[in-house]
């Protein structure tokens, strides 16, 4: 294609603005036409060929206009040409309406009146399909019915996988950021710089400045370099305004690119995977990476209405929300609020607590005078990751109500009386990760002699 | 007794006084219909049966306000990995290579002019800056690798050594300072110029208090410090409300003076006299709207709470042998370094949320080598036991330990260099600093220098960059925790840094 001088681009991208004066224009005169008759007011209808002329010209240079920026080559020919040709049509009836109207123009055996709501009429059709397409242009094809709340096609769900080792790269990683990041501006009909990232075919078909990419050469890469610029570089992708690729969409860009020459097929276990991309990855697909522990997902619960949380306080509980407005919370039990004097209020201070065990992530209660019928109600605390309980009367039949708890993360047991017989029991806690057993009857010889390189079991702190 | 006062307003007898009160009645007025429109609006925004149903009942709607106040910063962004942070600030500036950052290349240098091309045309401190020549000083500590990280340390942190794989090493920090003054302000405050607020302002201000009966910042300084001075502004709250300013403890047997009640006065009568006070003070408040006032009603009812508090946390006398033993013989002597890091794991113990430690001394321009092995002497054993006491309680699953200057040293001599004598300035281009505990890698080294310890060739970190982990850590986005103070919105950060996602877990 020749090169089309910025001159014309420039106005070209005017187009867009001044669109919309002749759709103002041009419904207003049929706006016009319609209540004048209905309302029998002929007074309104003196304005209607002022209307009708402006509508036209502005039409005429609308088009003119949007023949200038097809000239840029970023919309698909095909979708251009509807548009085009409609456009034109528009203009002419316009002119027509118009002609007609001042009665410089008769057609012969019909009356005036007909021939002006019928021209105005099909002017309000074009419109609206010209309109139609202009629009497809610029925000795709989809973008009307998107959010269509009927009759909608299920999408294409990929398969769902349990391991991450299991995702294909490009189907499963690459392809949903391309869909949020890019294709917006980079699809068949609104081919930015001739390129489209819809599918394997159009990114290999690359774009109007060549290969998108470079299998095996991220740096080299065409679309590797435009998001790495400088955010104030002209050639910076997503350009000013949009939403810009995070690191971690960066990254696994590249490895990719990289890692698996851009191949469309690859799964993650057939390629070399560096540790932090299988954690993006593992972030991205919400699936936990094997054999680590350490959920990265929040658990969604119910909020917890006003009243409980100031209940909850009153009994001397301190309750912080971990993150704003996820209803998760951290609940503090301060040392020594519970000694030999008051042991009884205990049990309704933990009763309190199993209406919101839902929301608790972070349970302290050191030093309360904590056992093990007490261990029992806080075991229900489902999402319950961090839970120290340290100088606590508790035994092993305490940490047994926590086996096979799904979340339990780290727990801090020092100056309590439990015993090697627990670390069995952690052995069945399989997100547990850390155990503070200083002042326990637990040695280094037990730990050695029941885990015996158990992969599963967590790391126990015995102190000093 | 004062009790059957009835004070709607208190009002001055002084003309021009009265003149200013007229004044503040007017603004007074415009603000609080401006807002108590705003507060309509919000309230059927809410949805009435929140904000509004329960207004007959007072406890729910002041905790309902409460609560609306508290989460006006919309914090935490994310799920925290710290809920405490102790920071052991080593002021004047440690030398890294005569520490942590092992140049053995550079025996072979010995007394050899620093190459001018590592120097790259960065401007000297006056003080080295018009030597004829910059001899290279290699270390006279030997070094060796230690624990299953194999982190490098120095023989000069025996006791350190011990617990490397519980630490994360950042040998590529960079800071834009090189004098003691402007260094320290752009390390605890993100700005080297005084009167921003420090780091634990910014946490106070932005989480709050996890202990209402002690203050949320603390600040301990090792006693008997020689060298640049400390200033309050490093603590200070800056432009932030001032009841998120550090409460300096000082150092010695009396963390806080006047605890204690006066000879012959029982304190009976106190809490009555400290009511009656936030009376007048809340008239004071309603006429001036000064939110200095409330800041310090806020400190009065600290002050009353700390007469039982602090005591009970100054009291180390219900510490075991062995935990003084752990600590060093130093811990026993109030006011030193020691003693401050085992009394700080107490307040940490206690709730309180930044412990901001100083120990000044490591600012060795002359006597480098003596200087660093005294310095260590005195710190290594309390930072190891630090370590090992949090680790043991399980405190350091969520508290975060942090260690550094607020630059590194040079690696040519400052002054003669001899075959065991050396002197070092200061550097900002490459510096190292450790940190431990919540969420960050345990038995992990980030970043690498060169060959002379002079400039970042991997992962460099800047301050900025520390700051925003730092903040990370604690759930908070660098970026979105601001302060509006004249005319616009600053952070910690200011423009800057970056989460340094690679020291995480």
């Amino acid at each position: 294609m020749n090169e089309v001088s910025d001159i014309v681009l420039f106005f070209g991208r005017f187009h867009p603005l001044l669109v919309h004066l002749p759709i103002g224009f041009l419904f207003f005169a049929f706006l016009l036409e319609v209540i004048s008759k209905w309302k029998k007011n002929p007074s309104l209808t003196t304005a209607i060929p002022l209307a009708l002329l402006l509508g036209a010209l502005s039409a005429l240079g609308s088009c003119i206009l949007g023949y200038m920026l097809s000239l840029s080559g970023d919309y698909d020919e095909s979708a251009v040409d509807i548009h085009f040709w409609f456009g034109i049509a528009t203009t002419v009836v316009a002119f027509v309406a118009w002609l007609i109207r001042i009665e410089k123009l008769n057609i012969p055996n019909t009356n005036t009146v007909k021939a002006n709501i019928s021209t105005l009429t099909l002017i309000v059709v074009l419109l609206s399909v010209t309109g139609h397409y202009g629009g497809n242009l610029t925000h795709g094809s989809d973008y009307l019915v998107k959010y269509l709340p009927f009759g909608k096609e299920p999408k294409k769900e990929l398969p769902a996988i349990s391991k991450i080792e299991d995702a294909g790269v490009y189907d499963y990683l690459v392809d949903p950021i391309l869909q949020n990041k890019c294709t917006s501006c980079h699809n068949p009909s609104k081919k930015k710089g001739g390129l489209s990232f819809v599918d394997s075919t159009a990114i290999l078909a690359g774009g109007k400045n060549g290969d998108a990419l470079i299998p095996g050469n991220s740096s080299k890469s065409e679309m590797i370099k435009r998001v790495l610029l400088d955010p104030h570089h002209d050639d910076f992708m997503p350009p000013e305004g949009k939403t810009p690729l995070t690191e971690e969409e960066v990254a696994i860009l590249m490895y990719w690119i990289d890692n698996a020459n851009a191949d469309f097929s690859s799964q993650i276990k057939g390629i070399e995977t560096p540790e932090n991309i299988t954690k993006i990855a593992s972030n991205f697909l919400e699936i936990p990476i094997e054999g680590e522990k350490g959920t990265t997902k929040l658990p969604t619960v119910n909020p917890i209405n006003e009243e409980t949380l100031i209940a909850i306080k009153k009994e001397g509980f301190q309750i912080r929300e971990l993150v704003f407005e996820s209803n998760i919370y951290e609940v503090v039990l301060p040392p020594k609020t519970i000694t030999a004097k008051n042991s009884n209020e205990l049990d309704k201070k933990l009763a309190l607590l199993t209406g919101i065990k839902e929301n608790i992530l972070w349970f302290y209660a050191e030093n309360n005078s904590i056992n093990d019928s007490h261990l029992k109600l806080i075991s229900e605390f489902v999402n319950l990751q961090k839970l120290n309980i340290n100088s606590n009367p508790i035994t092993d039949n305490g940490i047994a109500a926590f086996e096979n708890h799904a979340f339990l993360n780290s727990v801090n047991l020092y100056g309590t009386k439990v015993t090697k017989k627990s670390l069995v029991s952690f052995t069945k806690m399989k997100n547990l990760q850390n155990v503070y057993a200083w002042k326990t009857a637990i040695k280094n010889d037990d730990i050695t002699s029941t885990f015996k390189g158990n992969e599963n079991a967590p790391k126990i702190s015995l102190g000093l | 007794m004062c009790n059957n006062h009835e004070h709607s307003k208190l009002t001055s007898n002084n003309r021009d006084l009265q003149e200013i009160e007229k004044q503040i009645d007017r603004r007074h007025f415009l603000k609080k219909t401006s807002l108590g429109l705003g507060a309509m609006a919000l309230g059927s925004l809410l949805g009435s049966e929140n904000l509004m149903a329960n207004l007959g009942d007072k406890n729910v709607q002041e905790a309902v306000l409460n609560n609306y106040n508290k989460n006006r910063l919309g914090l935490p962004h994310h799920l925290p990995k710290a809920k405490r942070i102790i920071y052991l600030f080593q002021s004047g500036g440690p030398s890294q290579m005569d520490l942590f950052d092992y140049k053995p290349k550079l025996v072979d240098m010995f007394g050899k002019e620093l190459p001018e091309s590592v120097i790259g045309g960065q401007r000297l401190t006056g003080m080295s800056g018009s030597q004829s020549t910059l001899p290279v000083a290699p270390s006279s500590f030997n070094f060796k690798q230690y624990g299953e990280s194999r982190a490098w340390v120095s023989d000069a942190m025996p006791y350190l050594s011990e617990v490397v794989d519980d630490l994360c090493f950042v040998k590529g920090m960079q800071t834009d300072q090189i004098n003691h003054t402007p260094a320290i302000s752009f390390m605890q405050t993100g700005h080297q110029l005084p009167g921003r607020p420090s780091i634990g302002s910014w946490l106070s201000y932005g989480l709050g208090s996890d202990n209402e009966n002690l203050p949320t910042f603390i600040t301990l300084i090792s006693k008997n410090g020689k060298g640049q001075p400390l200033t309050a502004s490093l603590w200070g709250n800056g432009f932030l409300p001032t009841e998120h300013q550090g409460v300096q403890f000082r150092s010695g047997k009396d963390p806080v003076l006047y605890l204690s009640d006066p000879e012959n006065y029982d304190g009976n009568d106190r809490r009555h006299m400290l009511d009656y006070l936030g009376h007048l003070n809340e008239i004071q408040n309603d006429a001036y709207g000064d939110p200095e006032i409330q800041a310090r009603m806020a400190q009065y009812e600290m002050a009353f709470k700390m007469q039982t508090s602090v005591p009970e946390v100054a009291d180390l006398s219900d510490e075991p042998e062995h935990i003084f033993d752990l600590y060093g013989k130093d811990s026993r002597d109030p006011g030193t370094y020691a003693a401050n890091c085992l009394m700080a794991r107490k307040l940490l113990e206690k709730g309180v949320k930044f412990i901001q430690l100083y120990h000044q001394g490591w600012d060795q321009h002359i006597g480098c080598p003596g200087g660093v092995k005294n310095q260590s002497k005195n710190t290594d054993q309390a930072n190891a036991a630090l370590i090992k006491d949090l680790k043991q309680r399980g405190m350091l699953d969520d508290t975060l330990v942090i260690w550094g200057g607020e630059f590194g040293r040079t690696v040519y001599s400052q002054g003669q260099l001899t075959e065991d004598n050396y002197g070092r300035d200061h550097h900002p281009k490459a510096f190292t600093m450790w940190m431990a505990g919540a969420g960050v890698k345990p038995g992990f080294t980030y970043g690498e220098t060169d060959d002379f310890s002079y400039n970042v060739v991997k992962d460099p970190v800047h301050v900025h960059d520390f700051h925003a982990t730092l903040l990370h850590l604690f759930g908070v986005d660098h970026e979105r925790l601001t302060f509006k103070h004249q005319g616009r919105r600053y952070r910690l950060t200011d423009v800057h840094g970056n989460v340094v996602k690679d020291l995480l877990t």
